[in-house]
């Protein structure tokens, strides 16, 4: 007997936080995304580092010195693992994490206010540039924090966190009346 | 009547009154008010009762450092005790308690500690209470804090939120009095990044309570034109109601922010209070300077107030602290605050001064006497008048207020916090900050600059520095002119000779002269010894009135140097935190991260009940209806899997992904046993050491390919064991071509587990997986009928035939329903935590109930499993040590109780039968015990004295805490199984 | 204690990102050494009032061990660097 599963997300239930609400301050959530950790193997470090960059379509990651986290919204996550074995063949060891990690999109005006509740990283525009990434600490939870835009930002954090850290989000977007959703696109 | 609101003045809006309870009494203020300025214009002078001997007293200041207006706002589970009312901003319906008085402030029956003070001398705790011990618990202890104290702490559960935040800047400000405001403006204008914080609720600080005019304006004019300008600068953040309270390592300082204590309806998506953590590049400390009181006789009655704060009173707040006011005073800033209060239609009785020969003009009429010193004040509830003394001869002035002032103490707190002593200057007789270095600068009144001119001259440069050091460009504008400037010089004074009453130091915790001077003969001369014994400066408002008199007594009395004395030292908090905003949101559900399974979902729909395991809720037992117990369900569900088959959620096993030319090596050395040959395809079980030889962890890895290996490590230790991984991959051995990341969260895995377990997984997968195409410790990759790709692993922790199975965690709970579909057929069912511990104690396969850390492989029977060959691995060395090869050394086995229905409990201890119960004639300890449904009675794992050789023998296990002895008969720590044939099946 | 530590890979953080191992200057000796050599390295620490150089581990961050040279009395940190990168130059 062949079967179909349907896979679920962490935040099926929680989600949205007040249908047909959306507030200037938001947190999207996509519902699927492809995501690969990859380690550069021993000296192949700014090879893989160049590899990445010049790849258009993905978007890259820093989690520490020769590992990335790696997301793909156009590709599964077969797709995103063959075609970075195709890129980084010889020099890279890729994982797929694409159901270990839950990604949070945030922005609005007042996204700097909301995130210095739980994290202790300057994120001054001009300190935080657009497309830095890094792991970082926010409240109890580590997450990989990247600035996507001039207001916005992207958490990316481990599934069994993402009730935890949805939690924290909620709190402290609170004041500015912070809305949540899946992501329509997916 | 006597302190009454002015008629005209003050920065308060008198169009908008509030109306606000005192002790039950209803009365009115104005926006703008503080609650203490608001008492006063009602004439409630009376605030509180002292700490021991509960006399009478009222408001002294207008800030921070008040000791006796402690009162308690808000009612039930939200109140604040100990709030200063002088610095609590007057709100509608504000509804506030004094403390420390029983029944009431007006009578109070601990006022009888005052007929007894000649036994509450400092150091009466210590001497006192030393005999009978017993008698400390139940009798001084209870009696002392029911007299003794300040507001009482409230025992329901908070219902405000708090949260923390961080910040970052160039440039913190603290305070924004005229330094601050200068330094900040001129910072801002080059574009610094400035933060300017300051407690109070309106901000320009002794501005707001200034008659000199700046640059042609009024003080409080120019202040609101900085703060205008300061407003329109993008890179400048005010933050008013904030105190700093603390400067830590690496320039950062800790503040908290009062978001919502102000106001009547606090908004519920905003917390009452904030915990700021500010990171600067640069900090200037701009706090001004406290007044120094007078140390007389009679000094603590209500009515005796500090000069600057009745004239702060005045100016911002419109009210006169009194109706005929004496100033007691040793320098220039008591005539001023004469001068404001005559101005201000107050009448002036007269100016007592300290000094000889001075040339202050006191206002028109005012009678000044000079060479002189009050010496007792009198009164009652309200100072009536002044016993002035001038040589030799006394006299008594009628008044109802005295203002006192003793010259200046600049607010250094928060430079002296992380170490650096305050230094004596001898010029200015008092204390200044250290040194620290050009992170932390002190400016202004803060810096002994007392002059407005000073203050604005020496906030502009320093910020100027500031800034150019940090690579901007900031002009020092030319200073504004001040009109009508203020002489700040004094002659110290630390105590009025010829005191007829006691003349107190520090107010909040009753210490009065006489208690100095007999901590200084008893021994306890020592500034911080004083201060223990004394209690000086140990209250709620941390000595900020208080030290540097105590310092300077101590000093005169012994006729050296206030340098020779020192200060106590300084530490945060400044002023008082609420644990609430130290906690922030950290409480209650958000105390600690919840991790959920990627399976939750599933277990809680087959009516799991979750307990506590780290940081994850996993599943304990299954309750079906009509089971009265977690042993009911338990029972059934091990009897369920020895007969049929269960499912167990093991997704919170750590897992970990290894690659590399130099994996299996580096798994040899982290693993005591071998790991080089372990071929693709096969699991093998795993025990880590620890250096000194005991087993760290232990866990089965599974080889994938040549180059890539999945570790599982107990839930427990997951994170401790990539930590160590880390460790010896980064810093033992960084040669090793090994890489590695946790995939715990990628999959969902689960066990299934019992003799029909085949049945259900083969229903689901592909790939054969029968006995002889998938024996026991395979491991692979295997595609799931629709195509899914899996893990399955042929491992058993229950003993049974059983497999475990990893999909992606999203198809967690679509998986788990398939399987517990396919099995339904076989009599499936799903099993907890509870379950899975009575089927590995059956077993005898070990968790950290027996790696407790004191445990070598041999110890649980793993001996064997050591490799001799390999030249190294992790424990190897220490592993061979005498200690750890000793024939006596504790070994595992079973136990079961002799009588069946009998119990043992883990913790237990064992003694040889008839040997004393005592821990002296200890043979061992039981590590895991439950009752098994297999076997119909309690079995335990246990460790006992060379236990291997004594199978067959009874041994008696007690339980002291139980108060039970059960003899018990020594077995093999397997009970279920041990030819391995329902594993091997 | 130091509140903020600047690690090589990831910038300034907060102290509550790293977790603390203790004295960098150990070196594992060979499996060979004398009971005395081991025992000096798994047992005996010294607690130094002053310079000290410790293996902090950027936990939250970077997941990298770093050697954190600091003064245990002043808290000043003079320098911090990747505890490979400083073994590799130790020639281990
Ligand atoms: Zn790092």
């Amino acid at each position: 007997m062949t079967r179909t599963y349907i896979s679920r997300h962490p935040l099926e239930d929680l989600l949205p936080l007040e249908p047909g609400i959306r507030a200037v301050d938001h947190l999207d959530i996509p519902r699927a995304m492809a995501i690969a950790a990859v380690m550069a193997m021993d000296g192949e470090e700014a090879a893989v580092a160049a590899g990445l960059a010049a790849s258009g379509d993905v978007q890259v990651r820093f989690t520490g010195p020769g590992e990335w986290l790696i997301l793909s919204q156009s590709e599964t996550p077969e797709e995103l693992h063959r075609n970075l074995s195709l890129l980084l063949a010889e020099t890279a060891y890729i994982v797929d994490q694409s159901d270990g990690r839950i990604v949070f999109r945030l922005s609005g005006p007042n996204v700097r206010r909301i995130l210095a509740k739980g994290i202790a990283s300057d994120l001054h525009p001009a300190v935080f540039e657009i497309g830095t990434s890094s792991n970082v600490l926010c409240g109890h939870i580590s997450v990989n924090l990247a600035r996507t835009g001039e207001n916005e930002f992207e958490l990316i954090v481990m599934r069994s966190f993402a009730v935890a850290l949805f939690n924290d989000l909620r709190v402290m977007g609170r004041e500015f009346d912070l809305s949540a959703d899946f992501s329509a696109q997916g | 009547m006597t302190a009454y609101r002015l008629a005209s003045g003050g920065l308060i809006d008198r169009r908008a009154p509030l109306d606000f309870r005192f002790d039950g009494r209803n009365l009115t203020g104005f926006a703008g008010d503080t609650l203490a300025s608001a008492l006063l214009a009602n004439d409630q002078l009376l605030v509180g009762r002292s700490f021991k001997y509960h006399r009478p007293r009222g408001i002294v200041t207008a800030g921070a450092s008040e000791p006796n207006a402690l009162v308690t706002i808000g009612k039930g589970a939200g109140s604040d005790p100990n709030t200063k009312a002088t610095v609590a901003e007057l709100y509608f319906g504000l509804d506030a308690r004094s403390q420390n008085r029983f029944p009431s402030l007006k009578y109070d029956f601990g006022a009888l500690n005052g007929l007894l003070s000649p036994f509450l001398g400092a150091g009466f705790y210590y001497k006192t209470f030393m005999w009978p011990a017993a008698f400390w618990e139940k009798v001084y202890e209870p009696i002392i804090r029911k007299a003794a104290g300040l507001g009482r702490a409230v025992l329901e559960r908070d219902p405000q939120a708090y949260e923390k935040c961080w910040a970052h800047c160039d440039l913190l400000v603290i305070g924004a009095g005229p330094t601050g405001l200068m330094a900040a403006l001129v910072a801002g204008r080059a574009g610094v990044r400035v933060i300017l914080a300051d407690e109070d609720f309106r901000l320009g600080g002794s501005l707001l309570a200034e008659t000199a005019h700046i640059g042609g304006v009024s003080a409080p004019d120019f202040a609101e034109m900085a703060l205008a300008e300061l407003r329109s600068l993008p890179n400048v953040t005010m933050m008013p109601r904030t105190t700093v309270f603390g400067w830590y390592d690496d320039n950062v300082f800790g503040a908290v922010e009062r978001v919502q204590k102000h106001v009547a309806a606090p908004q519920e998506k905003l917390p009452v209070e904030r915990l700021w953590r500010i990171v600067a590049k640069r900090a200037i400390l701009a706090a001004g300077a406290e007044e120094r009181p007078l140390v007389f006789g009679g000094n603590d009655r209500p009515g005796v107030m500090m000069a600057g704060a009745m004239r702060t009173y005045a100016n911002r707040f419109g009210v006169a602290a009194g109706k005929s006011v004496a100033i007691f005073t040793n320098g220039s800033a008591g005539y001023r605050t004469a001068a404001v209060l005559a101005a201000r239609g107050i009448e002036v009785t007269a100016i007592i001064d300290s000094r000889t020969d001075v040339s202050d003009v006191a206002p028109d009429g005012v009678r000044v006497i000079q060479s002189a010193c009050v010496i007792d004040t009198k009164g009652h509830k309200r100072v009536s008048g002044a016993v002035v003394e001038r040589c030799g001869f006394e006299q008594t002035i009628a008044c109802d207020a005295i203002g006192m002032s003793g010259g200046w103490n600049p607010a250094i707190h928060l430079a002296c916090q992380r170490g650096a002593k305050a230094v004596w200057s001898e010029e200015l007789k008092t204390f200044l900050a250290p040194d620290v270095g050009n992170g932390f600068v002190v400016a202004g009144a803060a810096a002994g600059r007392y002059t407005l001119a000073g203050c604005l001259k020496d906030g502009a440069e320093k910020a100027a520095a500031i800034a150019a050091d940090l690579g901007f460009s900031a002009a020092v504008q030319a200073q504004p002119a001040v009109d009508g400037e203020a002489d700040p010089s004094f002659t110290a004074l630390w105590y009025s000779p010829g005191a007829k009453a006691k003349a107190f130091v520090d107010f909040q915790n009753d210490v009065h002269v006489k208690d100095i001077g007999l901590a200084l003969r008893e021994g306890f001369g020592h500034v911080e010894h004083a201060k223990r014994y004394t209690t000086n400066g140990m209250a709620t408002d941390q000595g900020k009135l208080s030290g540097i008199n105590a310092t300077g007594l101590l000093a005169a009395m012994q006729g050296i140097s206030p340098a020779d004395v020192g200060t106590t030292t300084f530490r945060p908090f400044y002023t008082p935190v609420a644990f609430g905003a130290l906690a922030g949101t950290a409480r209650d559900e958000q105390a600690a991260p919840v991790r959920k399974s990627p399976l939750y979902g599933w277990a809680q729909r087959h009516g799991a009940v979750f307990v506590d395991s780290g940081l994850w809720f996993r599943p304990a037992y299954f309750a079906q209806s009509g089971e009265k117990d977690w042993r009911e369900s338990t029972d059934r569900e091990v009897l369920n899997i020895r007969e049929n088959v269960g499912l167990c959620d093991v997704s919170t096993l750590g897992k970990i992904e290894i690659f590399g030319p130099d994996a299996a090596e580096f798994l040899n050395r982290l693993y005591c046993n071998p790991f080089l040959k372990l071929p693709v395809g096969k699991a093998r079980y795993g025990l880590m050491l620890r250096e000194d030889g005991m087993v760290y962890d232990d866990g089965t890895t599974s080889r994938l390919s040549p180059g890539h290996f999945v570790m599982t490590t107990t839930t427990a230790l997951a994170g401790g064991v990539m930590s160590h991984m880390e460790y010896c991959a980064q810093v033992l051995w960084p040669e090793l071509k090994a890489r590695f990341c946790s995939s715990t969260d990628q999959w969902a895995q689960m066990a299934i587990a019992g003799p029909k377990a085949r049945l259900v997984v083969q229903a689901l997968v592909e790939d054969d997986i029968s006995g002889a195409a998938f024996p026991f410790l395979a491991a692979g990759i295997v595609t799931l009928k629709g195509g899914i790709k899996a893990r399955l692993f042929r491992i058993s922790f229950s003993g049974e035939l059983a497999y475990e199975l990893a999909v992606p965690a999203g198809l967690g709970e679509a998986v788990a329903d398939a399987i517990m579909e396919e099995g339904r057929a076989h009599g499936i069912c799903p099993y907890g935590l509870e379950a899975l511990n009575v089927l590995r104690i059956e077993k005898g396969h070990v968790t950290h109930a027996e790696f407790d850390g004191r445990v070598t492989p041999d110890d649980a029977g793993f001996g064997r499993m050591v490799s001799a060959q390999k030249p190294d691995f992790i424990g190897k060395r220490l592993s061979t040590r005498y200690g750890l090869t000793a024939a006596d050394r504790m070994q595992m086995v079973g136990l079961k109780p002799v009588e069946p229905d009998q119990h043992i409990r883990a913790g237990a201890h064992l003694l040889r039968e008839g040997a004393k119960p005592s821990t002296l004639n200890d043979q061992g300890y039981v590590s895991s015990a439950c009752f098994s449904p297999t076997l119909g009675h309690g079995i335990a794992l246990a460790f006992l004295k060379s236990g291997r050789e004594r199978y067959g023998e009874r041994i008696v296990v007690w339980d002291k805490l139980a108060g039970t002895e059960v003899v018990a008969e020594v077995s093999s720590p397997v009970f279920v199984d041990p030819g391995n044939t329902k594993l091997n099946a | 204690m130091a509140s903020l530590i600047h690690c090589p890979h990831c910038g300034v953080r907060p102290k509550e990102e790293f977790s603390i191992r203790g004295d960098a200057s150990l070196v594992r000796p060979d499996p060979e050494a004398s009971d005395e050599a081991w025992n000096d390295y798994v047992h005996i620490r010294s607690n130094p009032r002053g310079r000290y150089r410790e293996h902090w581990q950027h936990a939250a961050g970077c997941r990298r061990w770093l050697v954190v040279e600091r003064d245990t009395f002043t808290h000043e940190v003079f320098s911090v660097a990747d505890a490979a990168s400083a073994a590799r130059e130790a020639g281990r």
